[in-house]
């Protein structure tokens, strides 16, 4: 498949700190998922393609357009939609008001039009009944949807979401999943989560990041077969695993490298994830 | 009913000729009156009465513009800019009401010291009141949106701009009604304009480069060593930026920041996501 954002050696300090380190992908239509503990980078990742803060080094392209110039970051901007990690409103003004904002931001300036795509968003986000009610009326996850429907004024080929699902409760999440999967045909997502799950059901991609790098770059299957043969059950918590904990049925799910003999059970994405993390730590501490 | 709407605007209408506010007055009017809904079907052909009555349908969730948003499309500013504007965040009560109570204070200062040459504290507090509006008013520590806003397509200077305006506007029209009520100085009370716009121009150049909340600090750090300096030259005296020769510094300065200002406007555009990024979110980003 055709890459729509390519990035090749993106880097980025902050003071002291490498937030992002040599940093290359390629992402294609659909959602991906960007995995990886807090402090991995994965906000940064997402600030610098969508333009919010210049890389130090680098470059990308958005659907065709570089935004190193200043023609190419506004057309990357007009085909780019983004959900901030905390994403703010003016509070006196109703999810209607807010998206219409976002669309004067976004140069829909025809009066008619900005509303027709506001009625639009806000019902592809199931709002359309609380469109007229104070933003600081509505339910947190309410809140993250009027976010989206902001995201989604101009139908852009490009979104981003910095961890949408987080501080939901499981229904509300469940919601949010199925606007992000049908917020995912026909454009490229890229969704950064710490929720497995969330990639487990949404992603044809994921990307796991830790220490300002990509430490692995595959499908969910991929990501969970690192884990295959590598997570076992035991009766008692075995000292040499890399991680373990009592599951309901009693026994012990320990993660790491198996004594002989284990009793190996099948792995899943966040054992995974773990794994990768946990050799993604060794390397870094080498 | 007791009035209806015009036969050539219906036309216009229908052919989404109608500006604003005409247009909003016929959007409120439709949604009410029969009759006019049905000279309308009869007055346009069916392509363009489909896309009026879809319009109609768009603007029965859009929210009536406030009576200042209202007063500015009267007045001729594009309903999208006439959004931006009262959207500016410092725009709001609680700014307004510190402000009106920073002037109060100083002009009562001013009443009870009456035997001053001018008035010193007024015109000292007077210029740093807009430079501060137009420091909040664009940048993370007020605007909830800022982060939206920045990966907007909208260039950046135009909203700066447009808020400036927006603030400057309220900003110089409070500081003229507390100088209506100094009326013994005459025009000597007015001696605060001219370095409102130098430190307020001043301010927004060297925002360019160092971000906007720095480059508003210095300059209003500037100002105030500036007075304290002069005050301490001589303290009875008209303090020297409120001279005829302090004046004409301050128009020059003014004329030349805004200069500069103008000249660093496509540079803006990517400065301020390098301010974004080390003023709001240095060492929380990663």
């Amino acid at each position: 498949m055709t890459p729509t954002v390519s990035a090749s050696g993106l880097s980025l300090r902050y003071g002291g700190t490498r937030a992002l380190d040599d940093v290359s992908l390629r992402l294609t239509q659909g959602v991906t998922g960007l995995l990886g503990p807090n402090g991995a980078g994965k906000t940064t990742l997402l600030r610098v393609l969508a333009t919010a803060v210049p890389p130090d080094s680098g470059a990308f392209t958005v659907l065709g357009h570089d935004p190193g110039s200043s023609s190419g970051r506004q057309e990357v901007r007009r085909r780019l939609g983004y959900l901030p990690q905390t994403p703010g409103f003016h509070p006196d003004f109703t999810p209607f008001e807010f998206v219409d904002y976002v669309a004067i931001l976004k140069e829909l300036t025809d009066r008619a039009a900005r509303h027709r795509e506001a009625r639009r968003v806000l019902e592809e986000v199931a709002l359309g009944d609380v469109r007229g009610k104070r933003i600081k009326k509505l339910s947190g996850g309410m809140r993250q949807r009027v976010a989206l429907a902001a995201a989604l004024v101009g139908d852009p080929g490009f979104l981003v979401l910095d961890e949408p699902t987080v501080g939901l409760d499981p229904e509300q999440r469940m919601r949010f999943r199925e606007l992000i999967a049908r917020a995912g045909e026909g454009r490229t997502v890229l969704l950064s989560t710490h929720q497995t799950e969330d990639v487990a059901m949404l992603c044809h991609r994921v990307l796991v990041m830790a220490g300002g790098r990509i430490r692995f770059d595959g499908t969910p299957a991929e990501l969970t077969a690192r884990a295959a043969g590598r997570v076992w059950s035991s009766a008692e918590r075995d000292a040499g695993a890399k991680a373990g904990w009592r599951t309901g049925m009693g026994t012990f799910r320990n993660v790491g490298d198996p004594p002989a003999g284990a009793e190996l059970v099948e792995p899943t994405l966040e054992d995974g994830y773990l794994l990768t993390l946990d050799d993604a730590g060794a390397e870094v501490a080498a | 009913m007791t009035w209806h709407v015009d036969a050539g605007d219906l036309r216009a209408y229908a052919q989404g000729e109608l500006a604003p506010p005409m247009l909003w007055s016929a959007d409120t009017h439709l949604m009410a009156c029969a009759e006019c809904r049905e000279t309308l079907a009869s007055v346009g052909d069916p392509v363009s009465l489909d896309a009026g009555w879809e319009r109609l349908d768009a603007e029965l969730d859009a929210p009536r513009p406030g009576l200042f948003e209202r007063m500015l499309v009267r007045i001729g500013v594009a309903d999208h800019t006439a959004r931006l504007l009262t959207a500016t965040p410092v725009l709001r009560r609680s700014w307004l009401g510190a402000v009106v109570a920073v002037l109060v204070m100083s002009v009562a200062a001013a009443h009870a010291a009456r035997t001053a040459e001018s008035p010193n504290l007024f015109l000292a507090l007077a210029p740093l009141l807009p430079l501060a509006g137009v420091a909040v008013s664009y940048g993370p520590a007020l605007d909830p949106t800022y982060e939206m806003a920045v990966v907007a397509p909208l260039h950046g200077f135009r909203l700066l701009m447009i808020r400036t305006v927006a603030v400057l506007a309220a900003g110089l029209g409070l500081n003229g009604l507390a100088t209506l009520a100094l009326p013994g100085y005459g025009l000597r009370a007015l001696a605060w304009l001219l370095p409102a716009l130098a430190l307020t121009s001043t301010g927004l150049a060297l925002s360019a480069r160092l971000g906007p909340v720095l480059a508003p600090s210095l300059v209003g750090g500037a100002w105030v060593a500036l007075l304290l300096a002069a005050h301490a030259h001589d303290a009875k005296a008209t303090l020297v930026p409120f001279t005829a020769a302090g004046q004409g510094v301050a128009a020059a300065v003014a004329a030349l920041a805004g200069g500069l200002l103008f000249l660093a406007r496509d540079r803006f555009d990517r400065s301020r996501s390098a301010r974004f990024q080390s003023d709001h979110f240095r060492g929380t980003a990663v």
